[in-house]
């Protein structure tokens, strides 16, 4: 889901890092307040911006022939909310962009707006819909961190798109193009990505059930039916 | 019982070998297959749509790249390391406060 470095006009590049800076500013607020509120909190934001780290490294073959990478940001989407979410993600991005040259500087903002606040956002959403409905939670989880991480590449899209629209066909024809590409690549690697996250949120619910609670991130008697269940 | 107890780690099981499987197939009826990054795949797009080359696109900010793929990998592999690290630390460290706490 990378822009590559030098492939954004300047413009765009600026655009999206001032759409994430304010995104980044709050969510950097936000966890100020949570890890002061709760000693427990920093574990759990440790072990879902952890499976940040490590899905986002693995770049996977996928059906089109070429290889594509997990985002990992639909668990700490569920926990914490988009907008610390995008600030895991973007410490990933930086660390991509300094030491491994995918993605870059200029092209940072971009890829925080997919991989850090769009992708969140849709899995979050789906998350916040479903939450309060009798729809199983660890379906919920599913759908959620699926969300996540097709948005983050149909984001993707999008920012190519609206920075190089087709000259037949303009924006629309581009974004058919790069959604062939990105999204395409990503279905497979989606799916299996959210049925290992779903594993890890059935641990954090086994081990530590009370954080859960507190965080109000289900409501107490799913996750009592749960824990029960286990 | 033991089926829906693990059922979660049994469906996963299957996921990834599913995944493996569909790569096996698709590597086998597309010979030419390069399993190139997308983003590399995209990049190669832009230059098609603009009709400008690859190769004059220069990067707004200096940027260091691994000299090969070798060091590019390992820093992947450190990458992952590093969130493996953080998980397996905070998960021994409930694991532990749940024993204390039971005695």
């Amino acid at each position: 889901m990378h822009i590559m470095e030098g492939f954004l006009p300047w413009q765009w590049c600026a655009v999206w890092w001032l759409v994430a800076l304010p995104c980044l500013a709050l969510g950097v607020h936000q966890l100020n307040k949570v890890l002061s509120a709760d000693r427990e909190a920093l574990p759990l934001l440790g072990v879902t911006g952890g499976f940040v780290f490590i899905l986002s490294s693995l770049k996977l073959p996928s059906v089109t022939g070429s290889c594509s990478h997990p985002t990992g940001t639909g668990l700490s989407a569920i926990c914490f909310g988009p907008w610390i979410t995008a600030v895991v993600a973007a410490i990933v991005l930086l660390f991509q962009a300094l030491f491994l040259a995918h993605g870059g500087l200029s092209v940072l903002g971009a890829n925080i707006v997919s991989m850090g606040i769009v992708g969140p956002i849709a899995g979050w959403g789906v998350y916040r819909v479903l939450r309060d409905t009798p729809v199983n939670m660890y379906l919920t989880v599913f759908l959620a961190c699926a969300f996540a991480d097709l948005f983050t590449y149909f984001t993707t899209s999008l920012e190519l798109a609206l920075a190089y629209p087709a000259e037949v066909g303009g924006i629309g024809s581009s974004f058919v193009v790069f959604m062939g590409i990105f999204a395409l690549t990503q279905v497979p690697l989606a799916i299996v990505e959210a049925i290992v996250l779903v594993l890890v949120f059935k641990y954090i619910v086994q081990l530590r059930p009370g954080i859960l609670i507190r965080l109000k991130v289900f409501t107490e008697g799913k996750i009592v039916a749960a824990v029960r269940d286990a | 019982m033991m089926l829906r107890r693990y059922r979660f780690e049994i469906l996963a099981i299957l996921a990834i070998l599913a995944f493996a499987g569909l790569f096996v197939y698709t590597s086998s009826i597309l010979g030419d297959a390069e399993f190139a990054g997308s983003d590399t795949i995209g990049s190669s797009q832009i230059a098609k749509i603009t009709g400008t080359p690859e190769e004059e696109y220069r990067p707004l900010v200096w940027q260091w790249a691994p000299p090969s793929g070798e060091v590019e990998s390992g820093l992947f592999a450190l990458q992952a390391a590093i969130g493996g690290i953080v998980v397996g630390w905070f998960l021994g460290y409930w694991k532990g406060l749940n024993k204390q706490e039971m005695e």
